[in-house]
């Protein structure tokens, strides 16, 4: 009885919270509260997909739906975003039939790092997605570290890991397990000899600290890692790309599938990869997964373009306190080859108030920025001082401060017609968004 | 004049933008015309403590700090005997708790410190994350700063911090931060402290200097970003201490 209250008044209030524009989270909280077990005592499809890691959830989970729907699957995801065990409850009860079974053939969740465990304590994946696990909103997050042993007891026995095998940390995760499948990127034309970045996660095994090399990393300490004591390394590959072409943005894998890039990230190459590799082993064939992934343009990829004044702009987006986001915004800088500005903006880094949390900005490998076509870096917002603080550690010259964005805008506007690249976070871009002309 | 700095594990020890503090120092001390070397010490490798003159370390993960004990624990003798003859030296973050007693770990075991200070650190499986506000003795400023730990400190009885407005000390809400004792400055805030405080990192400079028998020199450099961004966040600190 408890348990068809419970999905009514979720399936109201998703009902009344639609209507309103409210989140997602709110009706499960109360279907929660009137029976605390409802996810134990719900029918769920045979295939359940959680993905979860640092970086790349949302784009991965949306790919995966999008080929397991191709494929003539029905799947329920939470494309809300609501990755807590609330949202997830939301999600289950609202596609629920009043008997408790959800009828799709995959439940898909994106969960959040540190509540996987609570989310999972009453049923399990039978297949989970990490992506990956390094340094994130560790004013949240602690250190990657803190978020493993979050995320550990969230993996059940029974359920089949697909790990990135470039990762040292999250791939610890497959220790004492069987059933693992891994993704990871073969030694390619973007791969690089030693770890790159500001700071080095990777100098010591994460289960023994003793110290570890690299035969090529693709990005930071991501890539083929091997201790030089325990035997931990990067395993081989049940799905990896096995050739990059960023010229002609297309990538292999297997040695046969193409896919072409709508994105030459590579963040975006390691997001299909995982994504393939999760559809594979719910039974896709690759031909049908490199059909869907190939040019798959994301919700929320396409990159924004603009006008002010002269100058053709554009906008690349990272979360704040994620500086590998940030390392790769401004790789896509480097590689770029027409003169260029830079404009970064750190205005806000919490949206509730001021915090002196400026050690993200330490975290990023600036340092990227100092090629020739980088012609200016204008330095923007209210940390625009701890930004110069920043820089001035760097070998960079040509930059320069004006905290007040509005002002940076106008000087960017009346003068120049070079390319212009904002980095920022998604809080503070519409402070420049609202000051240019949008394209597309 | 020469100056040593010993930086212990950089990459192990490397949280929060902990390395900031070394190139803050190392700046500073070049533009006072100090010919500055800095030696990075790895595990497994060695120094010689005798010919340094600034000792620090920064933040590690639990797990990193206490694979970092294994090693630092063979220089126990030497750095006790180089802080009692007034050595500079800065402990930020998880190193802090090396210096002391004993770590004991969310798990339950624990293992034993450095004993340069007598107090014990208790780790937990909550973590303490927020900005500090706070006062020393050593200067009238401010220090500003934020925390990101999961251990209680106690029996620390020379604070660095004698009083916070706004944050968590060692061991409870607005309570004392910190150690010091000498020329030993150790702090649970993470990140580059020294970058975030002109004035702690004059009171460092100084310190290795008077190590030396001399003043700091009278024209000093100043550092205009930095002194303009601590300004911005001792105000919004400040405002947000007397709010509560
Ligand atoms: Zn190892």
């Amino acid at each position: 009885m408890r348990k068809l209250f419970a999905i009514i008044v979720c399936k109201l209030g998703h009902f009344v919270g639609k209507l309103v524009g409210k989140g997602s989270s709110m009706p499960g909280k109360f279907a929660l509260k009137i029976c605390p077990d409802i996810l134990r005592r719900v029918e769920l499809p045979r295939h359940i997909i959680a993905v979860t890691g640092s970086n790349g959830k949302t784009s991965t989970v949306e790919m995966i739906a999008a080929v397991l729907r191709a494929d003539g699957k029905t799947v329920v995801y939470n494309e809300e975003g609501s990755n807590q065990i609330e949202g997830v409850t939301t999600l289950v009860l609202t596609h629920a039939t009043l008997g408790g079974a959800v009828r799709a053939d995959v439940l898909l969740i994106e969960s959040d790092e540190r509540y996987a465990a609570r989310t999972f304590q009453f049923f399990h994946p039978t297949e989970f997605v990490i992506t990956n696990l390094y340094r994130d909103q560790l004013t949240r997050n602690g250190h990657p570290e803190w978020v493993y042993d979050a995320i550990l007891p969230a993996l059940h026995p029974e359920t089949k890991l697909i790990l990135n095998a470039d990762d040292p940390l999250s791939s610890c995760f497959a220790r004492g397990r069987e059933a693992v499948k891994w993704f990871g990127l073969d030694k390619c034309s973007i791969s690089a000899d030693a770890p790159t970045g500001a700071y080095h996660d990777g100098a010591y095994c994460p289960v023994c600290h003793a110290p570890m090399e690299y035969d090529y990393v693709h990005y930071n300490h991501i890539g083929a890692f091997r201790c030089t004591k325990c035997g931990h390394k990067k395993p081989a590959a049940d799905y990896a790309v096995t050739a990059v072409d960023l010229e002609k943005a297309v990538v292999t894998i297997d040695g046969g599938v193409e896919i072409a890039l709508a994105f030459r990230s590579i963040y975006n190459i390691y997001n299909i990869l995982a994504a393939y590799s999760a559809c594979r082993e719910c039974g896709v064939s690759g031909d049908t997964a490199a059909a869907v992934l190939g040019n798959y343009l994301l919700k929320n990829g396409r990159m924004q373009t603009f006008r002010l004044g002269a100058r053709h702009g554009t906008l690349l987006t990272s979360k704040h306190e994620n500086s590998i986001a940030y390392d790769t915004n401004l790789r896509y800088i480097a590689a770029s080859k027409r003169d260029c500005v830079v404009l970064v903006i750190v205005d806000a880094v919490s949206r509730k108030y001021f915090t002196s949390e400026t050690s993200w900005l330490w975290d990023i490998d600036f340092d990227q920025l100092n090629v020739p076509h980088v012609k200016r870096v204008v330095l923007a917002g209210r940390y625009g001082n701890d930004l110069a603080e920043r820089f001035s550690y760097t070998a960079l010259e040509n930059w320069s401060v004006e905290t007040d964005i509005a002002a940076a805008a106008a000087a960017l506007k009346s003068a120049g017609d070079e390319e212009l690249y904002v980095v920022t976070c998604f809080s503070d871009r519409d402070k420049i968004l609202s000051r240019v002309e949008k394209e597309g | 004049m020469d100056v040593r700095i010993i930086h212990f594990y950089p990459d192990l020890m490397s949280l929060y933008g902990s390395y900031a503090n070394v190139l803050a120092l190392k700046r500073y001390l070049e533009r006072l015309d100090c010919d500055v070397t800095v030696e990075s010490v790895l595990p497994g490798g060695g120094t010689d403590i005798a010919k340094g003159d600034f000792f620090c370390m920064g933040a590690g993960t639990e797990r990193a700090a206490r694979a970092a004990m294994e090693d630092f624990a063979r220089y126990a003798q030497p750095l006790k005997a180089a802080a009692g003859d007034c050595a500079a030296m800065l402990f930020a973050g998880t190193a802090m708790d090396l210096i002391g007693k004993t770590v004991k770990e969310a798990d339950g075991s624990a293992y034993e410190g450095l004993g340069l200070a007598s107090f014990t650190t208790e780790h937990g499986k909550r973590r303490i994350v927020g900005d500090v506000y706070g006062h020393t003795d050593l200067y009238p400023e401010a220090v500003v700063g934020f925390m990101n730990k999961c251990g209680v400190v106690t029996g620390v009885e020379t604070p660095l911090l004698t009083g916070l407005d706004l944050g968590f000390g060692n061991g409870k809400e607005r309570g004392p931060e910190g150690f010091h004792w000498k020329n030993v400055f150790a702090s649970q805030l993470t990140g580059p402290l020294l970058v975030k405080n002109p004035k702690l990192l004059e009171t460092v400079a100084a310190a290795i200097y008077a190590r030396r028998g001399k003043p700091l020199p009278v024209d000093r450099p100043l550092d205009r970003w930095a002194e303009q961004a601590y300004a911005v966040t001792e105000e919004q600190l400040r405002l947000r201490a007397q709010a509560k």
